[in-house]
């Protein structure tokens, strides 16, 4: 079976946001709800200090803390590893957005727009009011992954089954496809590089993975 | 039953930037504009992988904002000022046309010059070009038009790489400067801030060259992204970046054996062998005037382009010679002991240690010693790599410059020690090395190759303003004056842009001296994409300069800082309402190496707003109401919209006596553009391209590289000696003093044969206590710069909410970045609003506190202070455009200055 994943290089990312607006279109959220969001991190003191920048957001985990938490079954886990949200279940009690320990999720309780009070075109164009009072997060855009099978195309390869935020990343950062398939891209970049993945530590299986080195 | 979605999606080029185009495409659902996408058709052709940068997905909330201008407004308040209501009232075309027709009929009655001399019409636009890709057939008006002044700048060319562009074109003709990033492996970076200004193809070449090994090392007061992608960040004091390279010099040059460099580059291909003489200009053969070398074979002096010779690098030898100085002065010589170029190069840099460079620039001498030796270890000397067929050295080290670096006091010695650094291991211009991108200054702009012919003296031919007592212009054809100051500055349509364009501001308000040519404010000024109101330096002043134009024709999407001050507003359709075809490809800016040359077409995804109208009909009516349709037709016909109509295998002119519409237009142009691709087989027009968004064919790689051209021609890069600079320096220098003009002496010290590093951070200070007494460095202790941000570079969008809220993510965007021990012992906290003072202004912002910057300096990103744009004069940014002086002190002799100045700040509310 597929497990969909997304390997982030560190060496490449700039922190330009060109992911997060691609994400924000693509998705249609609303201001300031930003599913790929690019940390700006320092550390170290003057003048020995590194700046990183680090794409985060819904990890999809193998074991996702968030999903055990959900009291309605609102979140569930795709059998290809996307972790999703069924807006209908979803009462919007906020656990999943606790629970999870890399801070991916929202909830909208008021309609906001970009420019005050009204929505624009676009905005009004693209409104979901199942969103609303509901959590929201990535879904690694599984609308795209979802028609890949009956166009015969490949996640991650193919722009149309691909997330927004791979398709748009303009610095080769973001890579995304089938960890269970060996000859997959993010496969192959896994075999050759170190990576990282965040907060592994609490046994979450996150999916994305974070490279920063050659092997 | 619902009807079913109509989706399409429509393809675009995306050019708010220098760094672009990028394609992309428009979703548009139910005629509404939904999303933005890479063009993904486009990734095998395109540098970057096809990919547009995160100011592209702004173009929708741009296109739908309810703050733009619907309709033509015309002012009822006659006074003008920040203060003054414009009274603006929304007016029919036709009314503005009959305004807007009136005016430059009456204009054009009375002359196209005033009596000073200067154009009556006068135009301003954004920087770098960009607004021409957006403003249709305008150019074509502006050509029919007659004289223009597009000295009117508003912060671009002076604050931009303004010394790159002149010096860069002298030299290689490198309009701007990069690494041949795909095949470079180790890059000193001065300043340059290319993962936020490179846009997507540098972005895409600077991430792929960091995954495979190139090591790029960062030398700038504080840690940019660029800082952070880099391999090591070097906090240097803030304009001492040309003591540093004039410390790697002294180590390649003194302290390495020469054989680590490329002796036979330096001895073939640049001007190290030539023969100095005591008066600083080249011995020359007294028969045919050419520069003497000394032949090793022969043992004698002989004429630079002798054949088969052996030249001396180092050494003094005796011989017989002329030297023709300034003016034609001629000295002959007889048993003269002289020395080559790169003797007296060497000698130069005697002073200039790495232990001097220490306490200078406030980086260790070792860190000096060490990147010289990481410098010349990875450049290769001797390497070779063949490139379609042609075997070229192969240097994979560069030296790449940022703005302020790049301009006023202290870069044209950067500029200087760059180009020599690349000469010392023979890595200018070619595979791996440091290469120019294009010209603007030179002609023919069609390629930088095609802009190559050899001077009298061995090099590259270069179109200097003439400085001969004949030639020199000595009433300036425009305000700035960039024809009389600056013979760098050419002649070119870009060059009064690149003129001193703060001086039309200064000299408005004042006369540089009695006798100067009065500057007074053009009869009708025509504004696009630019905001000098808050994008220049002294904004408050220069505010008070716009608010005495007379008549003021600003082309609007929304209103702001400088159109409040506009007779006439006329709103333009958006980038994705309006048509328009640019060319793509070849070598352009920045990062932009393509293996492809071609055209990409931006079109209608969506009805205009409003009665916005497409700036072709805009540009078309105007020509119409100036009796100059004719004229216009014709300037289109010589490829004034991108491409010309005509060429001996095709003819898709415009017939000049009829008017035509914007469909028709870009129609012809895209028939020309597939013919001139297809060498006049196809012909496909607008239709085709609105289908496929882009047209491209392949052109060799070669192309990126100047030095195959030089080596096919026998010219020598000018380095290091610079005598046609001294002798157009004195010569200058001659002409403004047989006027009385004294002002510009200090500028004229800098032409020279040999540069020298002085304290330029010293020239910043001595103004500040000059203009602010003698304890003005206690009470302004802090260097303010500022950075790049990609979200909003040249982009006229922080009207833009999407683009405020993702700048936001990156440190120091919001507010005044502060190194946090200096700010604790200020008493200064995270979030406290601070005032940030200089002698000029003063301006307000969170504090945001950070490592990754010097105690002694501060940083502002964004350049923002707006009080009239919609939305962005809510955001309360701070800006360091209120701050900068307008000084003649601080311009150097190419007219620039820089994005810095000596500020103080204190703590004005905690954090809420």
């Amino acid at each position: 079976m597929a497990r969909f994943i997304m390997t982030v290089d560190l060496r490449r990312c700039i922190g330009c946001q060109t992911c997060t607006v691609a994400c924000r279109h693509a998705n249609a959220t609303p201001p300031d709800v930003q599913w790929r969001k690019v940390l700006d991190i320092e550390t170290g003191e003057f003048p020995d200090v590194r700046r990183s920048f680090v794409p985060t957001g819904c990890m999809h985990c193998g074991d996702p803390p968030c999903m055990h938490v959900c009291p309605s079954t609102a979140t569930y886990q795709r059998a290809d590893g996307i972790v999703d949200i069924n807006y209908d279940l979803c009462i919007g009690c906020g656990y999943c957005a606790v629970a999870c320990p890399y801070q991916a999720r929202y909830i909208s309780h008021k309609r906001e727009f970009a420019y005050g009070d009204k929505p624009t075109a676009q905005e009004a164009a693209r409104f979901d009011a199942r969103r609303m009072n509901v959590a929201t997060k990535c879904t690694f855009c599984s609308d795209r992954v979802d028609v890949a099978k009956e166009k015969g195309l490949t996640p991650g390869v193919d722009p149309e089954v691909t997330p927004a935020c791979v398709n748009s990343c303009i610095a080769g950062v973001l890579a995304f496809g089938d960890r269970e398939d060996a000859n997959s891209n993010v496969s192959q970049l896994l075999a050759e590089n170190q990576f990282f993945r965040m907060h592994e530590e609490l046994g979450t299986d996150p999916g994305m993975y974070y490279i920063f080195d050659k092997k | 039953m619902a009807a079913a979605k109509s989706v399409k999606k429509v393809p675009q080029y995306c050019y708010q930037c220098v760094a672009g185009p990028d394609l992309l495409t428009v979703k548009v659902e139910d005629g509404v504009a939904t999303e933005v996408e890479p063009n993904f058709s486009a990734c095998d052709v395109h540098p970057g992988a096809g990919k547009c940068c995160v100011k592209a997905y702004g173009i929708i909330q741009k296109t739908y904002s309810p703050n733009r201008l619907l309709a033509p407004m015309k002012r009822t308040n006659p006074k003008k000022g920040r203060h003054e209501d414009p009274g603006f009232v929304p007016i029919s075309w036709d009314e503005a046309f009959d305004i807007i027709g009136a005016k430059m009929k009456e204009i054009r009655a009375r002359g196209l010059t005033n009596e000073y001399g200067y154009p009556r019409a006068a135009a301003s636009f954004g920087g770098g070009g960009i607004p021409t890709y957006y403003m249709g057939t305008f150019p074509a008006f502006l050509a029919a038009w007659g004289p223009v002044d597009f000295s009117y700048g508003s912060g671009q060319g002076v604050s931009c790489t303004h010394s790159e562009h002149l010096y860069g074109e002298l030299w290689h003709r490198a309009f701007t400067v990069c690494p041949d990033t795909p095949s470079c492996n180790y890059v000193l970076s001065f300043g340059a801030n290319v993962e936020a200004s490179g846009g997507v193809v540098g972005a895409w070449r600077h991430g792929v060259a960091r995954e495979r090994g190139m090591k790029r090392v960062q030398f700038e007061p504080h840690l940019s992204v660029t800082g952070a992608a880099s391999a090591e960040w070097v906090p240097i004091k803030p304009k001492t970046d040309a003591a540093f390279l004039f410390g790697l010099v002294h180590v390649l040059v003194r302290e390495m054996p020469r054989e680590k460099l490329d002796v036979p580059f330096l001895k073939q291909h640049t001007g190290s062998p030539y023969l100095i003489g005591p008066n600083g200009f080249y011995l020359r053969d007294p028969a045919t005037r050419k520069p003497l070398l000394w032949d090793l074979k022969r043992n004698a002096a002989v004429p630079f382009d002798t054949p088969d010779t052996d030249p001396a690098l180092d050494g003094a030898f005796t011989l017989d010679a002329i030297e023709v100085g300034a003016d034609e002065e001629t000295w002959t010589h007889r048993g003269l002991a002289a020395e080559t170029a790169f003797g007296k190069l060497v000698e130069r840099m005697r002073p200039y240690t790495p232990e001097w460079a220490e306490q200078t620039c406030d980086v260790r001498s070792g860190t000096v010693r060490r990147i010289a030796a990481e410098y010349v270890e990875q450049a290769r000397v001797g390497a070779t790599v063949e490139i379609d067929g042609e075997t070229l050295p192969y240097r994979p080290v560069s030296i790449q410059f940022g703005r302020t670096v790049n301009n006023g006091w202290g870069a044209y010695e950067c500029c200087w020690a760059r180009t020599l650094m690349a000469c010392l291991v023979g890595g200018l211009e070619v595979p791996g090395g440091t290469l120019g991108t294009t010209v603007r200054l030179n002609r023919p702009a069609t390629t930088r190759q095609a802009s190559v012919r050899i001077n009298e003296d061995g090099f590259m031919f270069y179109p200097m303003n003439p400085t001969d007592k004949a030639n020199w212009a000595a009433k300036p054809k425009v305000r700035n004056a960039h024809d009389t100051m600056v013979p760098l500055s050419a002649s070119s349509p870009w060059s009064t842009a690149l003129g001193p364009t703060h001086f039309s501001w200064m000299f408005q308000k004042e006369s540089p001296d009695e006798n100067w040519p009065k500057v007074t404010p053009p009869d009708i000024w025509f504004c696009y994409r630019t905001n000098p109101s808050i994008s220049f330096w002294d904004t408050k002043e220069l505010s008070k300069r716009i608010a005495e134009f007379p008549f003021i024709v600003a082309f609007a999407y929304n209103r702001d800082e400088t159109n409040h001050m506009a007779d006439v507003l006329l709103p333009e359709c958006t980038d994705i309402e309006s048509t328009q075809l640019i060319r793509v490809g070849g070598s352009k800016f920045i990062e932009q190496f393509w293996d492809h040359e071609g055209f990409a077409l931006r079109q209608p995804a969506v009805a205009p707003a409003g009665a916005t109208r497409d700036f072709t009909e805009i540009a078309t009516e105007l020509a119409v109401r100036a009796g100059l349709l004719e004229q216009y037709n014709e300037a289109i016909n010589r490829g004034s919209a991108c491409v010309r109509l005509s060429s001996d295998q095709y003819d898709f002119s415009l017939d000049p006596k009829q008017r035509h519409d914007a469909q028709t237009i870009w129609d012809r142009t895209c028939r020309a553009a597939s013919a001139e691709l297809t060498e006049g087989r196809e012909s496909d027009g607008l239709d085709w391209f609105k289908e496929h968004g882009l047209r491209t064919r392949p052109i060799s790689r070669l192309s990126w590289y100047l030095f195959p051209e030089l080596r096919k021609k026998g010219i020598r890069f000018e380095m290091p000696f610079q005598e046609r600079l001294y002798r157009v320096g004195v010569e200058l220098g001659h002409r403004l003093h047989e006027q009385g003009i004294k002002w510009w002496d200090v500028q004229l010290e800098e032409y020279g044969g040999l540069p020298k590093v002085m304290d330029f951070p010293g020239i910043w200070e001595q103004e500040t206590v000059r203009q602010a007494g003698a304890g003005a460095l206690a009470d302004y202790p802090f260097w303010l710069i500022t950075s790049r941000s990609m979200q909003y570079a040249w982009g006229s969008n922080v009207g833009v909410p999407l683009m405020n809220e993702v700048s936001g993510n990156v440190r120091g965007s919001k507010g005044v970045l502060i190194n946090r021990r200096r700010a604790q012992e200020l008493g200064i906290e995270e979030g406290d609003i601070v005032e940030v003072s200089s002698y000029v202004g003063a301006t307000r912002g969170p504090a945001m506190l950070a490592e990754g910057i010097r105690a002694d300096t501060l940083l502002m990103m964004g350049q923002f202070d707006h009080w009239a744009t919609p939305y962005a004069k809510d955001l309360h940014k701070p800006s360091m455009n209120s701050l900068i002086p307008m000084s003649m002190a601080l311009t150097d002799s190419t007219g620039s200055s820089a994005d810095i100045v000596r500020v103080g700040v204190k703590k004005l509310e905690a954090a809420s």
